[in-house]
């Protein structure tokens, strides 16, 4: 552990997540609200941070529960939701070949949106995999301990915070952080738009189910515009 | 059911699913491709499911009139504007956060 610790790469990745990190605050506290308003113990609450340690599904099914949801559509609605980290997972493979199982298994369960995206450009740059695996290592690291120090603020001291500062409104901001810089192909655009319109349309479903049914009708729609696109390029 | 058991439920049973989620790939497909149609999907599920899951907390549809969530959807076109450019986390959530609190004093003053 110590050895881990005193390692440069391991440092740099704690220090590269920093900024990141640093806008991932109001999202933890308002985690730790939403785990507080769902009637979570404190065990619960750090249950929820430290173990699913995702914002997006943790918010989800902090809703669900409040709601009295059923545990499927709760876990069916965080599953449909975390499937971005089956990408993750594929376009990370490559890089964390060369590494041994365990270390694999480990940043595997570090692997957040922010972190993969540290982590993507570290590896991008080149250089010894073992090096950019302790990087890895720093980054996810550092977001996980932030996260459960934001989580605890939010799920004790949440209701201190004014409502007009409308902290919530922080929460979708980080996603659109990740989102929008997407937006440079076609069929991206087609499957953010269908995904958007969809979702709204139907927003009276009961239980969020208009998620599950806009997330797959964007990802249906976006292959579509893909396959099309490269028909009349070939042309 | 008792809420804390569903809430450990939850807790363990999406714990799991996000973890085996994330380690898929990395474990189980390192050594073979992945097939084609699916790596094409693939490419398309972050912009949709963080799309469909962002936007309901932009747009309170039905729960409010359109009028009442317009500094909300300003402050996000201009975050969103942001981060297109900068590809930054930190400077999508300070433009966002701080046109909205703009945003909100412009209306109180102007109403």
């Amino acid at each position: 552990m110590r050895r881990v610790i005193a390692n440069p790469d391991f440092r740099a990745g704690f220090i590269d997540m920093l900024p990141a990190a640093l806008a991932l605050v109001p999202f933890g506290i308002v985690c730790g609200v939403a785990a507080a308003a769902a009637g979570a113990s404190l065990l619960g609450a750090v249950g929820l941070s430290a173990i699913v340690f995702s914002g997006a599904a943790q918010i989800i099914a902090a809703q669900l529960l409040a709601a009295h949801a059923p545990l499927a559509v709760i876990v069916l609605t965080c599953l449909v939701a975390g499937l971005r980290f089956l990408i993750y997972s594929a376009a990370m493979a490559p890089n964390l070949r060369p590494l041994p199982a365990r270390w694999q298994n480990t940043l595997a369960f570090l692997m957040t949106d922010q972190v993969f995206a540290v982590a993507v450009r570290r590896f991008d740059a080149g250089g010894d995999p073992r090096a950019a695996g302790a990087h890895f290592l720093g980054s996810g690291f550092a977001l996980w301990l932030l996260w459960q120090v934001t989580n605890s603020i939010g799920y004790f001291a949440g209701n201190l915070i004014p409502v007009e500062w409308s902290l919530d409104f922080a929460v979708p901001l980080c996603f659109l952080a990740l989102v929008a810089p997407q937006l440079r192909t076609s069929p991206t655009i087609v499957a953010t738009l269908v995904a958007g319109i969809a979702v709204l349309a139907l927003a009276s479903l009961p239980m969020k189910l208009n998620l599950i049914v806009a997330g797959v009708a964007g990802i249906v729609a976006g292959t579509v515009a893909d396959f099309t696109k490269e028909r009349w390029t070939a042309r | 059911m008792d809420g804390a058991l569903k809430l450990w439920s939850v807790v363990a049973i999406v714990g799991a699913l996000n973890y085996l989620s994330r380690l898929s790939f990395i474990a189980i497909f390192a050594h073979r491709g992945v097939p084609v149609l699916l790596a094409r999907a693939f490419r398309y599920v972050p912009s949709a499911m963080l799309t469909a899951l962002i936007l309901p907390m932009i747009v309170h549809v039905p729960d409010e009139a359109l009028s009442a969530s317009l500094p909300r959807i300003i402050a996000a076109l201009l975050a969103g504007v942001v981060a297109f450019v900068t590809r930054s986390t930190l400077a999508t959530l300070a433009v966002g956060m701080l046109a909205l609190w703009a945003l909100r004093l412009l209306v109180a003053m102007i109403g």
